[in-house]
């Protein structure tokens, strides 16, 4: 009874001193930064809201963030709407290969962001795969995917597209198909059929794959520092230069907070449609 | 209150304690066994650094950082007790000794400092020595300039003399310039001072003219600069083997940078790559930019052993043959005097005779508002 006891609080303390210790605290100190300021790369113990005014005023940092709120739901929209016919093709046509084919989507995470980057940056660069062959063929290159946010736009869907295939995988893996088969013995056409019952049936899945690309595009600084360009800074970039270059730590502690307010509450505004037991994560299969 | 019995079990539970603590507990006249210094990654040597370690039996613990704002948050954060060694250019050396974050050195412990040029020599090169106690502060490593390389082919040498070539719509769509923004708005300031004729004019620190150091108005007028080259950029480079490619490339015709991705031009050149005429303009007509990287010795470094360890470090990292190595890996020029192990190609493509040039550079500084250079930076980035 006893080592039961000690068994269960030893489940329970250890992940909450994790989360108190690395989560929690390094908020909370967030969260204290945001309300000082620093000056000539000291930090300034005086409360003010200049930050946060400064955040709320200066078009800059507006721009940072509809550029990245734009840049996040494109990307999040572009990737469900490819995510769901792959998905859709392993489960219903991929037979005993589709462990094989879902697997084969987890490849690209064995190589880092960066490399996987850089790999990227050779690839739609001036001198890369793409531009390099039409430069051969005779044609001008592609000046769009070159250094710019269209750059930045097919990163993001080359780094999170197998996150989402998956998450989509996962529901319809445990969708129940013979309800696809009732509806069209009862006369609907397919286009019904998606509408009406796969597509509803199937949506925490794919609210959970949006979210899964939403909030990293959103907070995103890397691909925009190797691909975005001149008119690519986004809003995690430049938070990053705050703690980085320029050293203005308690501006980028403010960027940090109100980033992780919004995804929260955007977070918290989706999860109204999820419907955790039809996600697949649950392990509990249909129910 | 305590169990004191000898079992297997309290043995064990000692034996285990004990095991864990050993690497933490060390006798106070046990020879040092780090040396951990915060440094460029270009100049790490790993033939060299093993080489170190053997001879001297510590673990060389290296840790990296881009801009010279980068390493003082560092060491500030950290405090410098968790480094024995520091890079630094420019007058950054000097504020760190001023906020006591470094420790005076002395030229006479390290035997290789006799093999500077003239320019470097203890001294000569103030910029290394504290202006209130004349102390020296540091070792000169690596010198260089934040000037032009352009293609000659397409961009003609005399467009080159003025900084007004990397604002050119001649060139639109073909410069680049790199992502550090200190140098990105002082380099721009050097145009525009030189534009507006603020420079003789009483400057806000009181003190002879420094693009480091901006009057609000000049600020404003960097900005608009900087806004308007933006629509002429293909990118800000973030790495030298990026803008590599993009020069071999012809992608860019001309971009600022630290004359290392001009070397490493010219060297592919010489290895077989298709030859193209690539030059690096050095100095500007409105001025330009120079740098000299050094090594420096934190104040957590007291006399004794671990002091001697950073000062035999350092020796032998301006020895003339590891000097050599190191410039040619990161393409950059150095402070002492190679020119006796140096062929004619070696002495012009390292600017061997041309160090006296380093004098009418304006050295790396820190900005003189980085709240005020961010929002400057942070308004270009986001027209």
């Amino acid at each position: 009874m006893q080592d039961a006891n000690l068994q269960r609080r030893l489940i329970l303390n250890i992940p909450t001193a994790f989360l108190l210790l690395f989560f929690v605290l390094p908020l909370t100190a967030l969260v204290v930064l945001s309300f000082w300021q620093t000056e000539n790369y000291k930090i300034v113990h005086d409360w003010t809201l200049m930050n946060y005014t400064t955040l709320a005023t200066e078009g800059a940092y507006i721009t940072f963030f509809l550029r990245s709120l734009v840049m996040a739901v494109g990307v999040s929209v572009t990737l469900v709407a490819l995510a769901w016919p792959i998905a859709y093709f392993i489960v219903r046509y991929g037979g005993r290969y589709r462990i094989i084919f879902s697997l084969l989507l987890v490849i690209p995470f064995l190589s880092g962001e960066v490399l996987r980057l850089i790999a990227l940056q050779g690839m739609l660069g001036p001198a890369g795969l793409v531009n390099g062959a039409l430069i051969r063929m005779g044609a001008a290159p592609l000046r769009m995917i070159m250094y710019s946010n269209a750059a930045s736009f097919i990163a993001f869907i080359y780094l999170y597209l197998p996150l989402v295939v998956t998450t989509v995988y996962l529901s319809l893996i445990n969708f129940d198909f013979r309800l696809a088969h009732a509806a069209s013995a009862c006369g609907a056409n397919r286009f019904r059929i998606f509408t009406e019952v796969v597509w509803p049936l199937n949506l925490s899945g794919t609210i959970v794959g949006f979210m899964l690309a939403f909030i990293p595009t959103l907070s995103a600084s890397l691909v925009p520092r190797f691909l975005g360009g001149p008119n690519g800074t986004l809003y995690g970039m430049s938070m990053a230069q705050q703690f980085g270059e320029s050293g203005t730590w308690a501006l980028g502690a403010a960027m940090g907070v109100v980033l992780f307010l919004f995804s929260a509450v955007a977070l918290a505004i989706l999860s109204y449609g999820v419907d955790l037991r039809r996600t697949g994560f649950t392990g509990l299969g249909r129910q | 209150m305590f169990d004191t019995k000898l079992t297997r079990r309290s043995v064990l539970v000692a034996g285990a304690t004990t095991a864990l603590a050993m690497p933490f507990v060390r006798p106070s006249w046990a020879a040092p066994d780090t040396v951990r210094a915060l440094m460029w990654e270009a100049y790490l040597l790993p033939d060299q650094i093993t080489a170190f370690e053997e001879a001297n039996k510590v673990k060389f613990v290296p840790s990296f950082f881009d801009g010279n704002s980068e390493a003082y948050n560092k060491l500030r954060v950290g405090g410098s007790k968790e480094f024995d060694l520091v890079q630094a250019d420019g007058f950054w050396p000097q504020l760190y000794f001023r906020e006591g974050l470094l420790r005076a050195v002395d030229y006479s412990k390290v035997p290789n400092a006799s093999g500077y040029l003239p320019e470097f020599e203890a001294e000569a090169f103030k910029v290394l020595s504290d202006p209130k106690s004349g102390k020296k502060i540091g070792f000169p490593f690596c010198w260089g300039a934040y000037g032009i390389t352009y293609d000659a082919g397409k961009v003609q040498p005399e467009r080159t003399e003025t900084l007004e070539c990397m604002f050119s719509s001649d060139y639109s769509g073909m410069l680049s310039t790199s992502a550090r923004f200190e140098e990105n708005i002082a380099l721009a300031a050097l145009l525009v001072t030189d534009r507006l004729g603020s420079r003789d004019k009483p400057r806000p620190d009181g003190k002879p003219f420094n693009p480091y150091v901006l009057s609000d108005e000049e600020l404003a007028e960097v900005e608009k600069l900087l806004i308007q080259q933006k629509s002429l950029l293909l990118t800000r480079y973030q790495d030298n083997p990026t803008l590599f490619q993009l020069l071999q490339s012809g992608a860019v015709v001309a971009a600022t940078e630290f004359a290392q991705v001009f070397r490493q031009l010219l060297t592919a050149e010489a290895q077989g790559a298709a030859p193209v005429d690539f030059r690096h303009a050095l100095k500007m007509k409105e001025g330009g930019l120079g740098w000299v990287d050094t090594w420096l010795v934190t104040s957590g470094v007291q006399d004794g052993a671990k002091f001697d360890l950073c000062n035999s470090f350092i020796d032998l990292m301006i020895s003339p043959a590891v000097m050599k190595k190191i410039g040619e890996v990161a393409g950059c020029s150095t402070t002492v005097d190679l020119r006796s192990i140096s062929n004619e190609t070696e002495r012009k493509l390292f600017l061997m005779d041309r160090s006296n040039e380093i004098a009418d550079l304006f050295m790396f500084d820190q900005p003189s508002s980085p709240e005020k250079w961010e929002r400057v930076w942070s308004n270009v980035q986001a027209a």
